[in-house]
């Protein structure tokens, strides 16, 4: 097989030691137990593509595709080695041997057509004039309540948004393989908004535009933190880190302090900040492997009902989506209760 | 080779089979240069399973290949021959805590963390404490008598084993060794399953030695202008008789590569030492600490920093805890081989191995960087190298003879935690050559259809570069 993408990573694989040791933390493994789950048995999957060993197929793909990008694998390895990266490079070969699932092929449908991951056109920016210029991303977008909620938020702590039309910050398509598709994508984006500074709301966004793009990119808890006043709500949460906000952006104490500030006593999961176990939301699993999504987000909604906590927060649109599921299933089975809620409702309750 | 698929799944269970090519080539290799492919992978969750997998493959004559993590350096669970290859690690259940009698019984599948975690709040733990030991199966330490950094004090795996369930190659189940701290007579087979990397038997329960955690525990760490200096401060420190719970040296190559890939802001120095002392009474601590620090120092050591905080005592640890891995960014260009991967020489013999290691590396014009836990005699490489070029396996080749060379010479041994596998056989068959034939006459008792992991230690190929394909893209081949 000619390769493509994997080629430039050629010396990686030769940094990888293979010692295991980001078995440790990956959600897939602990949910699977096999070592193709692994990030070291992705990135042998990978080198046999590379080196032919192996030939394309349904099951490599299945298995390449099965993975959440939460970085954790990244975060244990001391030889750094670019896992994420060799994944997507992997994720394009198989992609570009027709082994894109129709879920992952439609969803870029919908990105052409729309410029959003859901394929409708409905999903507008809430477009208004300001001076800090805000990005919303699809996630939020489909969430219109929650997105007001956090501009209002803004509002009220002296920042006055500027909201523009948008389009996908294009995470997806280079996520799930596509990067010829992503070329175009990012000449229209960078149109879009050629702004060097702004605010995302959405971690996944608040990363990739910083990584991709280069852009000067400020977390919106950040930009609450700056100005959020003490407040006494009186309620213990734990707080569930996204891994792009934590392990890519090293954005882990901003949420807290703005939880500490407001009144809320944060009780921790065992696993937190850099080490925060996956939601299961990521890398397009929600999307085509719903059993491995809801095991993973079953797993995390255990060690947040562990804490004693009543309530758990977080500030991503996907985590809190898919914990809200596994809490709500785990509330059906009678096997305790946490309510799950997005950051924005928290802090708005505080400041209303 | 003959497997019937359908029976073994119906041993296990469809769901604990696997035999795509895809799972067959990730089974087929470990962290050592080795690759082979496996015929198929079974996951078996009962002692049961294990039996009737291991009468079917006698019978059939396939080989069985028992796996943990799969984090060993020497091929030890590569499938050289193809294979049934034994993943263990969903037999990973803590049977009992039994802090009276200061033990546990486990699975052979827990992994050496999650078992310290589950003692701590008996305030126990189990010591050997290997720098994998966050994935390291106690089946797979046990099999390849792993240890640490605190082997100094405690003791490797096998000070650790009180008993063991085996299953034999023939199916049959055996329990070996006992509950108790002493065991006078017979054969001691739980001995010999130690360290035996999966010849001998499948081990799928072990009775396991635990320890009180010690109430104090302080950690220093000295820097060094001369690797010798170093050296020597290490056999001086066991040699009056110093009870450190932890002496680790790290060279400079060691110090660079952590520096440069995890940006760890270790001192830029030629050698540092890192001693710990631990106990439950800190005046007692303070004395071992001031001892070894006063040691140190006598042999030109400065900038010793000493803590009992935890938090401090990670930093001055990360490094160490991180090296292994971080040796693959010494240097653009150059990765990092498990070849001669470790040995073990007598402590007046430390600084000098160090320094022969550099010897040896440059004479082969590769990278060798010198570490270890010297505080129990062990000191570790790696050969860093250019992996895709022909000629660099040959320099490596002779480097990895020659190191070995030296190391019998003085009475040192092939391998002090990391097993003998593939790639170090050669060589330890060389320094066990008068007891080869006792070691083939147990083999062949325990295991007379050579079935069990076959085809490595005293069984291995006498070249290691071609035992299996490598698993580097190595340029004409």
């Amino acid at each position: 097989m000619a390769t493509k993408y994997l080629q430039k990573w050629e010396n990686e694989f030769n940094i990888c030691i293979r010692c295991a040791y980001c078995f440790e933390g990956c959600p897939v493994f602990k949910t699977r137990n096999w070592e193709t789950d692994t990030a070291r048995g992705k990135i042998i999957l990978a080198y046999g593509l590379l080196t032919g060993e192996l030939e394309p197929s349904k099951y490599i793909a299945e298995k390449i595709f099965q993975c959440t990008y939460c970085r954790d694998c990244s975060e244990r390895c001391s030889a750094n080695v670019s896992v994420v990266e060799i994944l997507a490079a992997a994720r394009a070969e198989l992609v570009e041997a027709g082994f894109a699932t129709d879920i992952h092929k439609g969803m870029v449908k919908n990105l052409k057509e729309t410029g959003n991951i859901f394929g409708d056109k409905e999903i507008k920016a809430p477009t208004q004039e300001g001076e800090v210029p805000v990005f919303i991303g699809c996630q939020y977008l489909a969430r219109p309540n929650q997105t007001k909620m956090y501009l209002k938020i803004l509002e009220k702590l002296g920042v006055k948004p500027l909201i523009k039309d948008e389009m996908c910050c294009g995470y997806p398509l280079y996520a799930l393989g596509f990067p010829k598709e992503f070329e175009e994508h990012r000449k229209k984006f960078l149109e879009m908004f050629p702004e060097k500074e702004i605010i995302a709301l959405c971690p996944t966004c608040a990363a990739y535009i910083h990584e991709e793009y280069g852009k000067s990119v400020k977390h919106i808890t950040q930009a609450i933190l700056e100005n959020v006043p003490e407040k006494n709500l009186g309620l213990k949460a734990t707080y569930h880190d996204p891994c792009d906000l934590s392990r890519v952006m090293g954005i882990t104490e901003e949420p807290r302090q703005i939880l500490k500030k407001i009144g809320i006593d944060v009780v921790e999961m065992p696993r937190n900040r850099k080490t925060s176990h996956c939601c299961g939301g990521g890398g397009g699993i929600l999307m085509s492997d719903v059993s491995l999504s809801d095991d993973i987000a079953l797993v995390r909604i255990k060690q947040a009902i562990e804490t004693g906590a009543p309530l758990l927060v977080t500030p991503c649109p996907t985590c809190e989506q898919v914990l809200k599921k596994a809490a709500a299933s785990v509330k059906e089975k009678g096997n305790g209760e946490i309510t799950v809620k997005n950051l924005s409702d928290v802090v708005w309750k505080a400041l209303r | 080779m003959n497997i019937d698929i359908e029976k073994l799944k119906g041993i296990v269970g469809v769901e604990n089979i696997k035999d795509d090519i895809a799972d067959r080539y990730i089974y087929g290799s470990d962290s050592s240069v080795h690759g082979s492919l496996a015929s198929v992978v079974l996951r078996p969750t009962t002692v049961k399973h294990v039996q009737d997998i291991l009468r079917y493959a006698n019978a059939e004559l396939i080989p069985v290949i028992p796996r943990g993590s799969g984090s060993g350096m020497s091929g030890q669970a590569v499938p050289i021959d193809g294979g049934i290859v034994l993943d263990l690690k969903k037999m990973n259940h803590i049977l009992e805590i039994r802090p009276e009698d200061m033990l546990c019984k486990v699975e052979a599948g827990v992994v050496d963390d999650e078992l310290n975690r589950a003692l701590k709040p008996y305030c126990l733990f189990y010591p050997p404490a290997p720098a994998s030991s966050r994935v390291a199966t106690i089946g797979g330490e046990i099999a390849n008598n792993a240890s640490g950094v605190r082997s100094v004090k405690y003791g490797a795996t096998r000070d650790s084993v009180l008993g063991m369930k085996v299953v034999m190659a023939n199916g049959d189940l055996v329990t070996l060794g006992s509950n108790t701290r002493v065991e006078a007579s017979g054969y001691q087979l739980d001995r010999l399953m130690v360290g035996s990397e999966g010849t001998l038997g499948v081990i799928v329960e072990a009775t396991m030695l635990l320890r009180p955690i010690p109430k104090f525990r302080c950690l220093g760490r000295a820097s060094f202008d001369k690797l010798a200096d170093a050296g020597e401060s290490i056999s001086k420190i066991i040699a009056v008789g110093a009870l450190p719970s932890m002496l680790e040296l790290m060279d400079n190559i060691a110090i660079t590569a952590v520096n440069t890939t995890l940006n760890m802001g270790l001192p830029d120095v030629e050698a540092i030492v890192m001693f710990e002392a631990d106990g439950k009474v800190k005046e007692a601590v303070d004395a071992e600490m001031k001892l070894m620090k006063e040691i140190c120092e006598k042999h030109n050591a400065y900038g010793v920093e000493m803590s009992y905080d935890v938090a401090e005592r990670t930093k001055l640890y990360a490094g160490r805890k991180k090296l292994f891995a971080a040796l693959s960014r010494y240097q653009m260009g150059l990765s990092c081989t498990s070849l001669a991967d470790d040995m073990a020489v007598p402590y007046s013999r430390m600084a000098e191995c160090a320094a022969k290691i550099h010897e040896i590396a440059k004479r082969n014009n590769v990278v060798m960087t010198a570490y270890g836990h010297c505080g129990s005699g062990c000191m570790h490489t790696k050969i860093l190298m250019d992996p895709t070029k022909q000629e660099q396996w040959e320099n490596a080749r002779k480097a990895v003879a020659e190191v070995y060379d030296y190391v019998h010479s003085v009475g040192g041994t092939t391998s002090a935690e990391h097993g003998i596998g593939l790639s170090k056989a050669p060589s330890w068959k060389k320094e066990k050559a008068d007891s080869l034939k006792l070691l083939r006459a147990i083999k062949k008792a325990l295991d007379p259809n050579n079935i069990l992991n076959p085809h490595k230690m005293q069984d291995a190929p006498d070249d290691w570069l071609t035992a299996t394909k490598l698993r580097y893209p190595v340029q004409g081949k």
